[in-house]
């Protein structure tokens, strides 16, 4: 019989997370303060976050222990299991081992709460009674909320008033976790009030959210705020997904040759990459792939051929449907993971070439999210899929080279709260646009200096 | 109603479905920074973005360097002291 979950026991678990920052060949740029230039220092944090989340931020050990109270939380739903994609390894029909990190057995349903639980018990300590934060679609709220309540502190999460109406379900987790959620913008601050005055049917945006979040919690002494992905201490604790997918290898004698994780803010992906891109930085070959969501060419439209898979062209070239990397608009929008969204320290690691960046079409994620619900029985997060895309592409790769690949992934959540945008993919809403012939006839021009698959 | 209003594609920030009415408005009286990387695909939105926005207005939205999201939140407490010092 065909071993499929690799477990840890609660024993095996790590009981320490991976700092990155010890590690860089390169150290990162401090952040700076914008009103004075210099380099921010833990006083200018203290009004926002408390004190020993802090120096977590600007620490530079390369382990830092997880305390007892934490790893007790961690123990309702970690370690997670490792597991083997054999169903999807098969209509892949290529050279490759799929092993995936399922982080989707958290009570949340993703990686989130491996920071909430953390974060709340280091502002419970901090002497914190309340924290305040904002959401989107609540992926996170849902996770603080959850947090809190373990915690025993109050939760207020600014939820977008667009995602507030069409995830009830997320806002429901919140509500039954004890927390407060109101649809931003919102009566609560002096912000809100001004938005509604002015668009009482205003659907707002997560840059009213986090100012309501800040507002909310400045200048009181027992409330913080709290972020869900982009901060140093936040990829810290993450790390748990990475060191312990790291153990359950080494448990079954194998090792990735690519590791992957789809990247919004950065969290999922950090927690899962960053123990392996150490080993990177220490001489192991590897590739540590980055899936960003981007509007990039179609695969259903356009010449088939060899391509750069970014403005950049550092990637090498690709086989692909492509409607010519110039077709993109340019660099400046580009942004890929120089957006402002992205975690500091993956955009680092980026620059030194530690980390590729890919850029998945959303169709094409879709795609991938349904061939694997149907092969592997987990509906993935609509996030999820395009770490599954990416897999997709480098089980594509492997085929073309003829060369065995062992390729890990992060599943980082499932999506049996986001069925809607199944719905979207499924009911064939999400377009396909119909390029113009001039645009089409451009990138032939353009791609005709590249050889042809 | 604009002709490509309705169309509705799943926002990566906000981790839900919107329309393009909403990411042309998503950043006050501004498109969000994202709008032409995320449409570009479905129709030629940077061409429409350029007849629709002032030349401020653009460079205020696309030609500005990213920043950092810690930037962001500082800018934000700045602003909340300074009315409440005023």
């Amino acid at each position: 019989m065909k071993q499929v979950k690799v477990l840890l026991t609660e024993d095996e678990m790590p009981r320490q997370w991976y700092n990155i920052l010890a590690d860089l060949p390169t150290p990162m740029s401090p952040p700076l303060h914008p009103g004075t230039g210099k380099p921010l220092g833990p006083d200018d944090m203290a009004a926002i976050f408390p004190m020993n989340l802090i120096e977590q931020e600007m620490c530079t050990d390369r382990w830092v222990d997880i305390p007892e109270e934490v790893m007790e939380k961690y123990f309702l739903w970690r370690p997670t299991p490792l597991c083997r994609a054999y169903n999807f390894e098969k209509i892949l029909d290529a050279p490759v081992k799929i092993y995936y990190k399922n982080e989707g057995y958290s009570p949340a349903g993703s990686h989130k709460p491996n920071t909430a639980v953390a974060q709340a018990y280091y502002n419970k300590v901090f002497g914190v009674k309340k924290i305040s934060t904002e959401t989107g679609a609540g992926q996170w709220g849902s996770a603080l909320s959850m947090a809190c309540q373990m915690f025993g502190l109050e939760c207020r999460v600014f939820m977008v008033r667009i995602s507030y109406d069409q995830k009830p379900y997320r806002r429901l987790m919140m509500q039954t976790w004890g927390a407060k959620c109101f649809p931003s913008p919102s009566d609560q601050t002096e912000i809100g009030r001004k938005l509604l005055a002015e668009n009482p049917d205003s659907p707002g945006s997560l840059g009213i959210a986090i100012s309501e979040a800040i507002e909310d919690m400045i200048g009181k002494e027992d409330a913080r705020y709290s972020l869900g992905s982009v901060l140093n201490h936040v990829l810290l604790h993450q790390t748990i997904v990475g060191l312990e997918a790291h153990k359950q290898m080494e448990k079954i004698g194998e090792y990735p040759d690519v590791v992957i994780g789809c990247a919004g803010g950065g969290s999922n992906f950090a927690g899962l990459c960053l123990p392996f891109v150490r080993d990177k930085i220490h001489g192991k070959e590897l590739a540590i792939v980055a899936a960003e969501p981007q509007s990039c060419p179609t695969m259903t439209r356009g010449p088939y051929a060899y391509d750069f898979g970014d403005l950049a062209m550092t990637t090498p070239l690709l086989p692909m449907h492509s409607l010519g990397h110039d077709f993109v608009p340019a660099p400046i929008h580009a942004g890929g993971l120089r957006y402002h969204g992205m975690a500091p320290i993956v955009s680092h690691c980026v620059k030194e070439n530690l980390i590729e960046a890919r850029s998945y079409n959303q169709l094409d994620t879709f795609d991938a999210g349904v061939k694997w619900a149907r092969l592997e029985g987990f509906i993935p997060a609509p996030e999820t899929d395009h770490a599954i895309a990416a897999v997709v592409d480098e089980a594509m790769r492997a085929k073309e080279e003829g060369k065995e690949r062992v390729i890990l992934f992060n599943w980082s959540g499932h999506g049996l709260i986001d069925l809607m945008s199944y719905d979207a993919y499924l009911s064939g809403k999400l377009f396909n646009y119909d390029m113009p012939e001039e645009h089409i006839e451009k990138a032939k021009k353009m791609l005709a200096q590249y050889p042809t698959p | 109603m604009e002709k490509y209003d309705n169309l509705e594609i799943r926002c990566p920030r906000l981790g839900g479905e919107v329309t393009f009415a909403y990411c042309m408005r998503e950043n006050g009286d501004l498109p969000c920074p994202r709008t032409i990387r995320c449409w570009s695909v479905y129709f030629p939105v940077e061409s429409y973005l350029k007849k629709k926005l002032t030349e401020d207005e653009w460079v205020r939205c696309f030609n500005q360097p990213p920043r950092d999201k810690i930037s962001t939140i500082f800018d934000i407490v700045s602003e909340l002291k300074n009315k409440k010092n005023t």
